[in-house]
């Protein structure tokens, strides 16, 4: 269970600051909406540790993590773009999210083509990520979510740029990723349709809280 | 709008084409030869610009990457202004700076001398010094355009670092490298070019024939040994090479105009060593970068400078430069007003269509302006020079001319490759509306480009001044005690071991250029509200 209690935030002292109560549970998409500038990329900073909060407290199964950098959280983030070194082949692109060094062989490299092909992308292990589609780029980068072991993965918008088919294909990708793999799953989007179709609580951001919304 | 520029363009290499003919056939020399040793200064020039491209570049990326990395302290934005200046400065003042710093009784020995520590022999003159002067030009150029590389970095990429646990060296392997990667071989080949047709570095520094660029070269067998076949000879040499050089470097040119600063506040959260290393990096080439232009300063403020200014040669070197820089300007603005405006007519589909001939035109608007890059100032004077002797008239209006021509020619490249891109942006921002309104000539001028391309009209005619007052290349051929200007009377006054003289002057030209290409823009470009 990921918790954020009282998690207070303020850009500068001339903005509005922001107040955060959420917990999401292992095996769920929670889903948080949000007018442009609302907050939702500064919550997910909060939750990854790019940002540290002012005030307030962030658990993870009971365990603060509240100070802890952000390659030591549980927590690993796909973005809307920009998510992958585009000059490396798809197994490198994976394979760093355990092993930095991007081995070219070993266990790190056989784990990253399962998890590749978990993904359906086993055909494009050796190409370079900028010579794939849109979704296969983004499933390149679920793909390395996956291989770590983190139990939170943070979704930036990362299906707003594809088409409808891909999109619905990638929501079903991430509500399969939930059931069976047991992490945590926010997602923010500005799309009510994503949220019906896959999440199982949604949230909308305003004057700097969360505000449950009905199913 | 598409006439004036290409009736520019096609005057541009009609010059061309009648100084190569000037050269080629040239009456009254009496053979064109080479001489000994042509090939030994090919290798010795090649050799250094090689090493000086490889110091500029490695120090460049360091201390972009140091200064991408550190974006918030104190003088930043003024450090960064003052590496921009590394193109405009003129080159005589800064030597003289760097020999103040690290000459035999330069700054550097006095503090060893202080401090008891032994006497180093000046390493300021001959090859070592040659490429310290490249290296403090090209290295600042360098960082200057690799530090909008890196910085267009997305944030996104810098919070994937930090998510996934990336090392100093990881992130630079796996991120940032390839960012400026695409930059580097354009970088590199300027930079080549730019040492390797070195002129004013090479003949103050130099001190040996062995250490001679072809362009020095051709100055000798003009000025001292008055050998003008030789001089011909080295001078077609020279152009060859050059044009091969531009050729290579146009293959490799960048689109500078897709960098985009990332806007966000996203860092890399470095870690303790790495930020140490970082303003230890700012720190060291900060105070290098900037001793030389205190040293030209503080020489300048204790000689006799009002007995210097008060000088007649020095008055009328002064106004001379002054006014030839400021015909410069005018003309390098109004050509590269019109040439900019042709691209973006050719480059506009709204405008022309797809026309098949548009991307003919527009290789060959590219060509006329970069060609003379290919065409050193001194090359393109000893044409004149060919030219005064063969028509005859003043020496002086020809001198004129000469002086006039190539500082055009020689700001040109850099100032459509400035406006070219903005006037098309301009166009394809606005181009449908100025249409559905009717806008056009003046009244489109006075309401688009004028606001849209303001901020790039005044950044070239800042470069066009600076380049202008401190060029030493066409007048070290054509000066005389009735033509001075400020690089020739420095020059002068160096050669005869005058430093306090050529610490006043030095002084007065730096002051000049920073004045005019820091603190001019600022002040214009404050009526600028308009982003393209």
């Amino acid at each position: 269970m990921l918790h954020l209690d009282a998690v207070c935030f303020q850009h500068t002292p001339d903005t509005d600051p922001y107040r955060f109560n959420l917990s999401v549970a292992r095996g769920t998409i929670t889903a948080i909406s949000g007018r442009s500038g609302s907050g939702k990329s500064t919550l997910l900073d909060l939750i990854a540790g790019f940002l540290l909060p002012s005030s307030g407290h962030l658990y993870w199964h009971d365990q603060e993590i509240t100070a802890l950098a952000p390659d030591k959280r549980p927590v690993t983030t796909v973005f809307q773009k920009n998510n992958l070194f585009e000059h490396r082949n798809t197994v490198d692109n994976v394979v760093v999210g355990i092993d930095p060094s991007v081995p070219s062989a070993g266990p790190a490299v056989a784990r990253a083509r399962e998890i590749l092909a978990s993904v359906g992308l086993s055909k494009f292990e050796k190409q370079r990520v900028s010579n794939l589609s849109g979704g296969q780029q983004q499933r390149v980068a679920l793909a390395r979510a996956l291989i770590r072991a983190s139990g939170v993965i943070l979704l930036d918008e990362p299906f707003s740029a594809l088409d409808t088919e891909t999109r619905s294909h990638m929501l079903s990708l991430v509500r399969q990723i939930a059931d069976q793999s047991s992490r945590a799953i926010i997602m923010v989007t500005h799309d009510i349709n994503d949220s019906k179709a896959i999440a199982d609580e949604h949230f909308h951001l305003a004057h700097g809280e969360l505000q449950p919304q009905a199913r | 709008m598409l006439l004036p520029g290409l009736l520019l363009a096609g005057m541009l290499l009609l010059l061309a084409a009648g100084l190569l003919y000037q050269l080629a056939i040239q009456p009254g020399v009496e053979s064109i030869s080479l001489g000994t040793g042509v090939l030994r200064t090919i290798g010795w020039t090649t050799l250094q610009a090689s090493l000086s491209t490889l110091l500029s570049l490695s120090i460049g990326v360091l201390l972009a990457w140091a200064l991408s990395h550190r974006r918030h302290f104190f003088g930043r934005g003024v450090f960064i202004a003052l590496l921009s200046t590394a193109l405009v400065l003129p080159t005589l003042v800064v030597v003289l700076g760097l020999v103040t710093l690290l000459g035999r009784s330069g700054w550097l020995n006095d503090l060893l001398a202080l401090l008891n520590g032994p006497e180093l022999s000046p390493v300021i003159f001959g090859f070592g010094g040659i490429l310290i002067a490249h290296g403090y030009f090209n290295a600042s150029f360098a960082a200057r355009s690799l530090l909008g590389r890196f910085e267009a970095i997305p944030s996104q990429q810098k919070k994937l670092a930090r998510s996934l646990g990336l090392n100093t060296w990881q992130r630079f392997k796996l991120i940032e490298f390839p960012a400026i990667a695409a930059s580097l071989p354009a970088l590199a080949t300027t930079i080549f070019l730019l040492c390797f047709t070195s002129f004013s570095i090479v003949l103050t520094l130099g001190g040996s024939p062995k250490y001679n660029t072809l362009e020095v070269s051709i100055y000798e067998a003009i000025k001292l040994d008055f050998n003008l076949g030789r001089a011909l000879g080295l001078a077609l040499t020279q152009l060859g090479i050059g044009a091969v050089l531009v050729a290579i470097s146009t293959r490799f040119k960048s689109d500078n105009s897709l960098i985009a600063t990332d806007q966000t506040d996203a860092h890399w959260g470095d870690s303790l060593p790495a930020r140490l290393c970082q303003w230890a990096l700012i720190v060291v080439f900060a105070m290098l970068f900037i001793a030389p232009l205190i040293a030209v300063f503080s020489d300048g403020l204790h000689s006799d400078y009002r007995a210097i200014y008060l000088n007649r040669d020095f008055q009328q070197a002064a106004v001379t430069s002054i006014v030839l820089a400021l015909i410069s300007t005018f003309l390098v603005v109004i050509i590269s007003i019109a040439m900019a405006i042709s691209f973006a007519t050719l480059a506009t589909n709204s405008r022309l269509g797809k026309h098949p001939a548009a991307t003919i035109v527009i290789r060959l608007l590219s060509f006329s302006s970069a060609l003379f890059l290919a065409i050193p100032s001194l090359v393109l004077g000893f044409g004149f020079f060919l030219l005064a002797r063969t028509i005859g008239g003043s020496y002086t209006v020809w001198s004129v001319i000469a002086l006039l021509t190539a500082n055009v020619l020689m700001v040109l490249p850099f100032a459509v490759v400035t406006l070219a891109p903005a006037a098309v942006k301009a166009a394809n921002r606005y181009d449908k509306l100025a249409f559905a309104l009717g806008l056009n000539g003046l009244a489109r001028w006075r309401m688009i480009e004028s606001a849209l391309l303001r901020r790039e009209i005044i950044y070239i005619a800042s470069i066009a001044f600076c380049m202008s007052l401190g060029d030493l290349g066409v007048i070290a051929l054509f000066g005389s005690q009735d033509f001075i200007t400020l690089p020739w009377l420095l020059y002068q006054k160096m050669g005869s071991y005058r430093t306090q003289d050529a610490a006043g002057i030095a002084c007065f030209m730096l002051t000049l250029t920073i004045l005019v290409f820091l603190i001019l823009p600022m002040l214009l470009g404050r009526r600028n509200h308009a982003t393209p």
